[in-house]
């Protein structure tokens, strides 16, 4: 199955964005088959974060296209005001950012069923069942009635990722969502990545751990300057680097290459 | 609506108007000269460990806030001479009653401003070796100061506001000309809207500076 | 001076009640009035629509720009006049207090609406929330409960500012104190005792802010 030549779950091609004369991303093409996990790395200001909050839609692009699973998701317009985002095609996307972002003044289990039943008007009682069985996997089945200022950062994030999955998402992106995290939350976060890694969850996800990227990935990008400089599986983008600014990047995470 | 406007007969009072306006800007002056340096040494006293000290302080400023300016106005004129014996002028009658009222506002400006500076800012001192004056001195003040600016400019804005009230105690100021002005010439509409935007040409100014330093801290913050 | 006799207001004591109980209802009734123009107008100011905008902002600027007592005045003194229409002196404070209190909520409203973060905007559309959705299920709520405790200020504000009713003789609790301090000439016990009614409910309600304040941020941080 995986050997044969899957048709692409994201297709991407020319991507601009810029913000006044600011020029983040300079013409991106990406293509993502079903089942890849994508890891994202680079420098801070390299474009990363801009990239997966256009593949969200959170942006105006300057230029550029992208399709979800065939459909026409994001086209570029005239002027950045004009980019055209198809809104059922974005709902199929799911997105956890870096500073958690739940509602605070819901508690969890509100959190989890606002969108199923506001989105797709799923009956309350059905979408609890649901969110209480996540929860339960992601290990927070004690906390359904508290509300998110009683949980820890590590808690919370976990929770975004439930809320993120109530909608079935045929693809997940990650935006940094361990580095406002203590260290020692950082594993709890992690494992639930990967437990959804396990299950074939399609992902893009930004990352600054190394750790991470090499166990989770299937395919790594090395973004900087608003480009991609260097795309491959991870033991060649973190192992050996063809490219000069890969490897000097590489080479001051880990400071010495591996 | 067929009421004809006649603004000539105020523009030919504007003499007595603006005398008064004289007496406006002196009572808030004064009161701000009053409440900027009663107020920070209400708001030390405030903050002092000692509880015998901090209770009549905290009484003082408490009453002054959770009582209309009016009550405390008309209490000042008709009760401190009887009590006191004290015979003073009415315009420092005035001065004393707004002054004491916008000390107890801005002693919690300050205090707030000063309790606002970030512990670490003291630790970050600590660590510098300052002994606790220099902290005070070169750290908290100079921090809380400039963050307490706004609101002690949005309080010396509203006691100049509130100065229209010793009116009703026959202080000649502003609000007393135009009410005088109006019976006289029996133009309530010309006279009160005119006086308002005089009131109004001061306020405004000032308010849109404080929003502009509100902007500016909270772009450097941001 | 002679001893005090605080007797003369016991015997005056229902009036006072009745003075008292004229305050609140007038409090009541323009905060829910002007809770109202306050949220409509804290809206207009955030709005896209340029005329709306500056409308409200015209509005605003205004009332926190020139005395309440002046606004008191001109309400009771012109309005009938341009509109050849009777104004009891009640239906004149509840107009001029209603558009106080609707000036100073609208920029709670606008704050509080101004303070949600651009995050929760952004897990709105990554979770595909349909925009009437946003609004009353993540923005509104958030907003209301932020302003919360200014909203409780403001109402203080607005139970203190009502004393100015009595400048045009209705007779709350200002009016019926300074009356009787006038016609028994005992004005520091009866004006002690007024100011005291004051306190005695504004004090607590300013306390509450802080209390109500620090639980609500505490929720609401994230």
């Amino acid at each position: 199955m995986r050997d044969q030549p899957a048709a692409p779950l994201v297709s991407a091609s020319g991507l601009q964005k810029s913000y006044g004369a600011l020029k983040v991303l300079k013409g991106i093409d990406l293509t993502m088959k079903p089942g890849e996990r994508l890891v994202v790395i680079g420098p801070s200001g390299g474009g990363k974060s801009t990239l997966l909050r256009v593949m969200m839609g959170l942006e105006t692009i300057n230029g550029g296209s992208v399709t979800l699973a065939g459909k026409p998701y994001i086209r570029a317009g005239a002027t950045p005001a004009r980019t055209v985002i198809d809104i059922a095609v974005r709902r199929s996307i799911g997105m956890v950012f870096q500073h958690y972002t739940l509602f605070p003044h819901l508690n969890v289990m509100q959190n989890l069923i606002l969108a199923p039943c506001k989105v797709r008007g799923e009956k309350k009682a059905k979408a609890s069942e649901r969110a209480a069985a996540l929860l339960s996997r992601f290990g927070l089945g004690e906390k359904l009635a508290a509300y998110p200022s009683q949980l820890s950062g590590g808690q919370k994030q976990r929770v975004a990722i439930a809320r993120a999955l109530m909608l079935d998402p045929k693809l997940m992106l990650f935006d940094e969502v361990t580095s406002a995290l203590d260290p020692e939350l950082v594993g709890e976060v992690e494992q639930v990545i990967l437990q959804l890694a396990k299950q074939d969850m399609p992902m893009m996800i930004v990352t600054h751990d190394m750790w991470f990227a090499k166990n989770i990935a299937s395919r790594v990008l090395f973004c900087a300057g608003g480009v991609i400089v260097e795309d491959g599986p991870p033991e060649q983008v973190l192992g050996s680097p063809k490219e000069e600014r890969t490897r000097d990047f590489i080479d001051r995470v880990f400071h010495i290459r591996q | 609506m067929n009421y004809s406007f006649d603004f000539q007969s105020v523009t030919r009072n504007l003499g007595p108007l603006f005398d008064g306006l004289a007496v406006t800007l002196q009572l808030t002056v004064a009161a701000n000269a009053i409440g900027l340096t009663l107020g920070f040494v209400l708001a030390l006293l405030l903050m002092s460990p000692w509880r015998l000290m901090r209770l009549p302080v905290t009484l003082f400023v408490e009453f002054f806030r959770c009582t209309p300016a009016l009550v405390q106005i008309i209490w000042f004129f008709y009760c401190v001479p009887m009590l006191f014996n004290v015979f003073l002028g009415s315009i420092t009658m005035g001065i004393l009653a707004l002054g004491f009222n916008l000390a107890a506002f801005n002693a919690e400006a300050y205090r707030a401003s000063i309790q606002a500076v970030p512990r670490e800012q003291l630790d970050a001192g600590i660590a510098l070796g300052l002994n606790p004056v220099q902290r005070i001195l070169y750290i908290v003040l100079p921090t809380a100061f400039r963050a307490s600016i706004p609101v002690l400019l949005t309080n010396g804005i509203v006691i100049f506001q509130q100065s229209a009230l010793v009116a009703i105690v026959a202080v000649q100021d502003l609000m007393y000309q135009a009410k005088s002005l109006a019976t006289q010439t029996y133009r309530p509409i010309e006279t009160f809207s005119v006086a308002a935007l005089i009131y109004f040409a001061v306020s405004f100014p000032v308010t849109q500076l404080v929003d502009y330093l509100e902007r500016r801290r909270l772009a450097v913050a941001g | 001076m002679d001893s005090l006799d605080f007797t003369v207001v016991l015997r005056f004591r229902d009036a006072l009640l009745q003075g008292l109980s004229t305050t609140l209802e007038l409090t009541l009734i323009c905060v829910v009035l002007g809770c109202s123009i306050g949220f409509a107008v804290g809206l207009a100011r955030t709005s896209t629509n340029l005329v709306l905008r500056n409308l409200s902002s015209v509005y605003v600027e205004f009332f926190r720009g020139t005395p309440v007592l002046i606004q008191l005045f001109w309400i009771f003194f012109c309005l009938p006049l341009l509109l050849g229409i009777e104004l009891s002196n009640f239906a004149s404070g509840v107009i001029a207090l209603t558009l106080y209190m609707g000036a100073i909520t609208s920029e709670t409203f606008r704050a509080s609406l101004k303070s949600i973060g651009r995050e929760q905007y952004d897990a709105c559309v990554a979770l595909g929330l349909p925009r009437w959705t946003q609004i009353t299920s993540v923005v509104l709520p958030q907003a209301l409960l932020r302003a919360i405790p200014t909203l409780l200020s403001n109402c203080v504000s607005l139970f203190k500012e009502s004393a100015l009713v009595s400048a045009v003789g209705m007779a709350d609790l200002m009016f019926i104190g300074s009356n009787i301090s006038n016609n028994t000439a005992r004005p520091v016990e009866v004006l002690t005792v007024v100011a005291l009614i004051y306190f005695v409910i504004a004090f607590p309600l300013t306390r509450a802010v802080t209390v109500i304040e620090r639980r609500i941020l505490q929720k609401l941080a994230v």
